[in-house]
C-alpha cells in the first residue's frame, strides 16, 4: 500500500455524524457574523441623541463593523490555519463579547466605532472563517448541503435579532441592551466548542515538516518554527488559478450590487405610496423567503445533477438575481412588491448558500482559508462602494429605478460573465483531465485512493483539520463564484491516486 | 346623522390675518395663549374644497385669525326649498347658529364666521343641515407627529437626553416648553441657564431636554409643549431610570448558560475520547487558546497525547 497519499491527506471528511452538530456550530457563528451589524440599526436613533451626532455619523458604526469583517480575512485565514477552527472561533466569540460589553460603557462615537466596529468585526471576521473552514474539513460528498444550512444562519438570525434588539432597548436602553448582546455572542464560544477538530493522521519524517504535522499535536512545539516560516498572510499564488480569477471577478461585481437594493428599498416602497410599516415588512418577507431559500438550495446543489457543474448554478443564480433587480422598476404597488421581494429573497438565498461552496469547490479545503481570506478582502472594495455609490444615484436623478437597474445590470453581468467564463474553464480542465488520463492509465490505483481523489486539493501543504482558512469571504452577500467544481468532477473521473491530483491542480491551474 | 350615499360638498375659507412682524406672546412660561385683539387684516386666503365620504377636515391654527367655514350640501332625494341648518361646537350647539337654509342652484350652503382668538376656540366645528348631514372641522395647532410610544431608558448617574421635533412640513412653533408631569399636574421645568441637572436647548424645529445625574425619581412623564401664538400643543415623552443591575441580571444567566454549556460539551467530548482511545488531538486546540476564560476552565490539560497510528 503506497504511504504517500495516506500521509498527504489528513483525513477522510466523515460528511455526517458529529459533523452536522459542526453545522449547527457555524449556522450560530455565520448568523452572528452577518446579521450583528445589520440588527445595530436599531439602536441608532438613541445613541444618535445621546451622543449628539448625525445619522450618518452613527451609521458608521455599522459599516466599519461589516468592513474589517471582511478585512480581516486574510488575518483570520492565518490563525485558522495555524491554531484550527476552535480556539478561533472561541477567541472570536470573546471578542465580540468584550467588545460589545466595553461598547456600553462608551461615551463617544469613536470610542464606538473601535469597540464595537473594529474589535467586534475582527472577532466576526474569524469566527466567519473558522466556521466555514470546518464545515470544508468535514464534509465533502454533502458540502453544498452542509454550507446551505450553515448559511442559514444569517437570515434566521437576523430575524430573531431584529425584534429581541427591539424588546431589550424598550426595556435596558441601548446600553443594557449592548450589554447583554455581548452575553448573547459568547454563544459564538458555544459554537467554537462543538467545533471538534478532526484527528488528522501522523506525518511521516519524510513529510515536509507542515503546518499540519504540527497540528496532529503529537509533534507538539518542534515544528512551530517551521510552520511560521511557511504561513503566509496573503498568498499570491493564488492568482494564478483562473477559475479563482473568475470567480473573484464575478463576485465583485454582485457584492457591489448585491447591498444597494436592501439598504433601499422601503425608500423606494415609500416612494411608490406604500405606508412605512408595509414598507419595513418587505424586508422581513425577504428575510423570510431567504431563510428557506438557503438549505434548499444546499440540497439542490447536492444533487448528481448540478453538483459536478456547480459553478454554472451559481452563475444561474446570479443571473436570477440581477434580473429580479432589473424587473423591479416594473413593480409600483405593494403586492407586486411583495412579490419582488420574494424573488429577491430567493436569487439571494441562492447566492449565498452557493458562494462560499463555490470557492471550496474551486480551491478545495486546503486552499480554501487562504482563498476565503483574499476573497473578503478584495470584495471590501465593492461591497462598501455599492451603496453609497447607489445613494449617490438616487440623489442625482431623485428617482429609485436608476439604482435598481445599474444594480441588477452589474449584477447580471457578473452572472453571464461567471458563465461563460466558467464554460470555458470546465473546458479547459476537463481537456487538462482528459490528458493526465491517458498518461496515467497504468498506474495501479487501490480502492481506497479513488475515495480520495474527490479531495484533490489535500496537498503537503494543507494543514490539519483545524487548518482551514475559510476568509471572512463572501460575506454571504457576496456572490463569490466558486468555480472549482470542476476539480472534484474531474477528481471523480480520473483514476489517479489523489497524490498525483495534487500535483495536477497546481499544473492546471496555472 | 349622515346620510351615507350623500355627498357633501364644504369649502373652506380660511382668513389669516398678520400683524407687523411675528412677536411670540407671552412668556416661555405662561401657559395662556395670548390674547390678540386688533384691526383684522385680510392677507391670503385659501379655500379647500372638501369631497368625499369622510366629513372630516382637520385645520391647522397656528395664530389668532377669523375663520370662514362654509359647507355645502348637495341635498338629500326630496330637495324641500327651505331647510334648517346650524353649527356646534365640541357636540354643543351654538346658541345663535339655527338659521334656515335655501336652496340654491341644487345646493345648500351654509358659512358663518368664527373668531379664534385663544385656545378655548380651537375645537371640534360641525355644520349640520337638517339633522340630516354633518360636517366636522377639527381647528387644533400643529402637533409633533412622531411621538415615542415606548419610554427612554437610561440609568442612574448617566445623563439622557429628550428630544421633540417639529415636522419640517407643519409650522415651526415660535418656542418650546417642557413641562414634568407631577401627579396630575403638570409642572413647568424653567432651569437657570447653569442649572446643573436641566438644560433645554432648542434649535429650529427641535428641542432637547438634557438631564443629568439621573435618579431613580427621575422618572416618569415629560411633555414638551410647542408654543404658537394661539396655544400650546403638547407632546409626551416618558423617561425610565433604571439601575444598572437590571441588565446585568440577565446578563449574567446569560454568560452562566454559556459556560454550562461549554463545559458540557468539552466534558462530553473528554469523555468519549477517554472511552474510545485516548488518542485525541483535544489538546491541541486547547493550548492556544488566546484567553483562558470560561471555555478554558474545563480544559486546561495541556499535555500532548500520543497519537495511535
Amino acid at each position: 500500500m503506497p504511504q504517500s497519499p495516506t500521509a498527504k491527506l489528513a483525513h477522510t471528511p466523515p460528511d455526517g455524524g458529529w459533523g452536522w452538530v459542526v453545522v449547527f456550530g457555524s449556522f450560530i457563528s455565520i448568523g452572528f457574523s452577518y446579521s450583528f451589524s445589520k440588527a445595530l440599526t436599531v439602536f441608532f436613533k438613541d445613541i444618535q441623541q445621546d451622543f449628539d451626532v448625525s445619522y450618518s455619523e452613527i451609521a458608521w458604526v455599522a459599516s466599519i463593523m461589516l468592513a474589517t469583517m471582511y478585512a480581516g480575512g486574510p488575518l483570520s485565514g492565518m490563525l485558522v490555519n495555524r491554531f484550527g477552527s476552535r480556539p478561533v472561533t472561541i477567541a472570536g466569540g470573546l471578542m465580540c463579547g468584550l467588545s460589545m460589553v466595553a461598547a456600553s460603557f462608551g461615551n463617544s462615537i469613536i470610542f464606538l466605532y473601535v469597540c464595537i466596529g473594529l474589535i467586534g468585526g475582527l472577532g466576526l471576521s474569524l469566527n466567519l472563517n473558522a466556521s466555514l473552514t470546518i464545515i470544508s474539513k468535514y464534509f465533502l460528498v454533502r458540502r453544498p448541503l452542509a454550507n446551505g444550512l450553515a448559511m442559514t444562519g444569517s437570515p434566521v438570525f437576523l430575524c430573531f435579532l431584529a425584534p429581541l434588539n427591539q424588546y431589550f432597548l424598550s426595556n435596558f436602553g441601548w446600553r443594557g441592551s449592548f450589554l447583554i448582546l455581548g452575553a448573547l455572542m459568547l454563544h459564538c464560544c458555544v459554537a467554537g466548542a462543538l467545533m471538534r477538530p478532526l484527528p488528522s493522521a501522523p506525518v511521516p519524517p519524510v513529510e515536509n515538516g507542515s503546518p499540519r504535522g504540527r497540528e496532529a499535536g503529537t509533534q507538539g512545539t518542534k515544528l512551530k518554527s517551521n510552520c511560521w516560516s511557511r504561513v503566509k498572510i496573503v498568498d499570491l499564488s493564488l492568482f494564478r488559478d483562473p477559475g479563482f480569477i473568475i470567480y473573484l471577478i464575478g463576485n465583485s461585481m454582485f457584492f457591489f450590487g448585491a447591498y444597494a437594493p436592501i439598504v433601499f428599498l422601503s425608500s423606494y416602497a415609500v416612494s411608490q405610496g406604500v405606508d412605512d410599516f408595509s414598507a419595513a415588512s418587505l424586508l422581513s418577507i425577504m428575510g423570510f423567503v431567504d431563510m428557506f431559500t438557503r438549505p434548499g438550495t444546499g440540497l439542490l446543489a447536492n444533487t448528481k445533477w448540478i453538483r459536478p457543474r456547480i459553478q454554472y448554478f451559481l452563475s444561474f443564480a446570479m443571473v436570477f438575481n440581477g434580473t429580479c433587480h432589473l424587473l423591479c422598476p416594473l413593480a409600483t404597488s405593494y403586492p407586486s412588491l411583495v412579490v419582488y421581494a420574494a424573488f429577491f429573497g430567493i436569487g439571494f438565498g441562492m447566492v449565498f448558500a452557493l458562494i462560499f461552496e463555490c470557492l471550496m469547490d474551486i480551491m478545495g479545503p486546503l486552499r480554501f482559508p487562504k482563498a476565503i481570506g483574499l476573497v473578503t478582502i478584495i470584495e471590501c472594495c465593492p461591497m462598501l462602494l455599492g451603496p453609497p455609490t447607489a445613494g449617490a444615484l438616487v440623489d442625482h436623478y431623485g428617482d429609485h429605478r436608476y439604482l435598481f437597474i445599474m444594480c441588477g445590470a452589474v449584477i447580471l453581468t457578473g452572472g453571464l460573465f461567471l458563465f461563460v467564463m466558467n464554460v470555458y474553464n470546465y473546458h479547459r480542465i476537463d481537456k487538462k483531465g482528459k490528458a493526465k488520463d491517458q498518461e496515467l492509465q497504468g498506474d495501479d490505483v487501490p480502492q481506497q485512493e479513488r475515495a480520495l481523489e474527490h479531495m484533490p486539493e489535500e496537498g503537503p501543504q494543507a494543514p490539519g483539520p483545524g487548518g482551514d482558512e475559510t476568509g471572512p469571504g463572501a460575506t454571504e452577500e457576496d456572490g463569490a463564484m466558486g468555480e472549482d467544481g470542476a476539480m472534484g468532477d474531474h477528481g471523480r473521473r480520473s483514476a489517479d491516486d489523489s497524490r498525483k491530483r495534487s500535483q495536477e491542480f497546481h499544473d492546471i491551474t496555472i | 346623522m349622515l346620510h351615507p350615499g350623500v355627498k357633501l360638498c364644504a369649502q373652506l375659507l380660511l382668513l389669516s390675518l398678520s400683524w407687523g412682524g411675528t412677536h411670540s406672546t407671552g412668556g416661555p412660561g405662561s401657559t395662556l395663549p395670548p390674547v390678540v385683539s386688533g384691526p383684522p387684516l385680510s392677507s391670503d386666503v385659501r379655500s379647500v374644497v372638501f369631497k368625499g365620504e369622510s366629513q372630516v377636515e382637520e385645520v391647522q391654527v397656528v395664530r389668532p385669525l377669523t375663520l370662514a367655514l362654509e359647507c355645502t350640501w348637495t341635498g338629500s332625494q326630496d330637495r324641500p326649498h327651505n331647510i334648517s341648518g346650524f353649527w356646534r361646537k365640541d357636540g354643543s350647539e351654538l346658541a345663535d347658529s339655527r338659521r334656515p337654509v335655501l336652496l340654491e342652484n341644487q345646493q345648500y350652503n351654509l358659512r358663518r364666521a368664527f373668531s379664534i382668538t385663544d385656545e378655548e376656540g380651537l375645537g371640534n366645528y360641525s355644520c349640520v343641515f337638517d339633522n340630516q348631514a354633518e360636517v366636522d372641522f377639527i381647528l387644533a395647532a400643529p402637533r409633533v407627529g412622531e411621538v415615542r410610544d415606548r419610554p427612554t431608558v437610561s440609568y442612574v448617574g448617566d445623563s439622557v437626553v429628550l428630544q421633540c421635533k417639529m415636522e419640517d412640513t407643519k409650522p415651526r412653533p415660535n418656542s418650546w416648553t417642557w413641562y414634568r408631569a407631577n401627579g396630575t399636574n403638570k409642572e413647568l421645568l424653567d432651569p437657570e441657564p447653569d442649572s446643573p441637572r436641566y438644560h433645554i436647548h432648542n434649535h429650529e424645529g427641535k428641542t432637547k431636554l438634557t438631564v443629568r445625574n439621573l435618579t431613580e425619581a427621575d422618572s416618569g412623564a415629560y411633555y414638551c409643549g410647542a408654543v404658537y401664538d394661539i396655544g400650546v400643543t403638547l407632546s409626551r415623552v416618558d423617561l425610565r431610570v433604571i439601575t444598572f443591575l437590571e441588565p446585568l441580571k440577565p446578563f449574567l444567566v446569560i454568560v452562566g448558560e454559556v459556560l454550562v454549556l461549554v463545559s458540557l460539551i468539552l466534558l462530553y467530548e473528554r469523555t468519549k475520547a477517554h472511552g474510545t482511545h485516548p488518542d485525541n488531538p483535544l489538546s491541541d486546540d486547547q493550548a492556544h487558546k488566546l484567553t483562558p476564560d470560561d471555555a478554558g476552565g474545563e480544559v486546561t490539560d495541556s499535555s500532548t497525547r500520543q497519537r495511535k497510528v
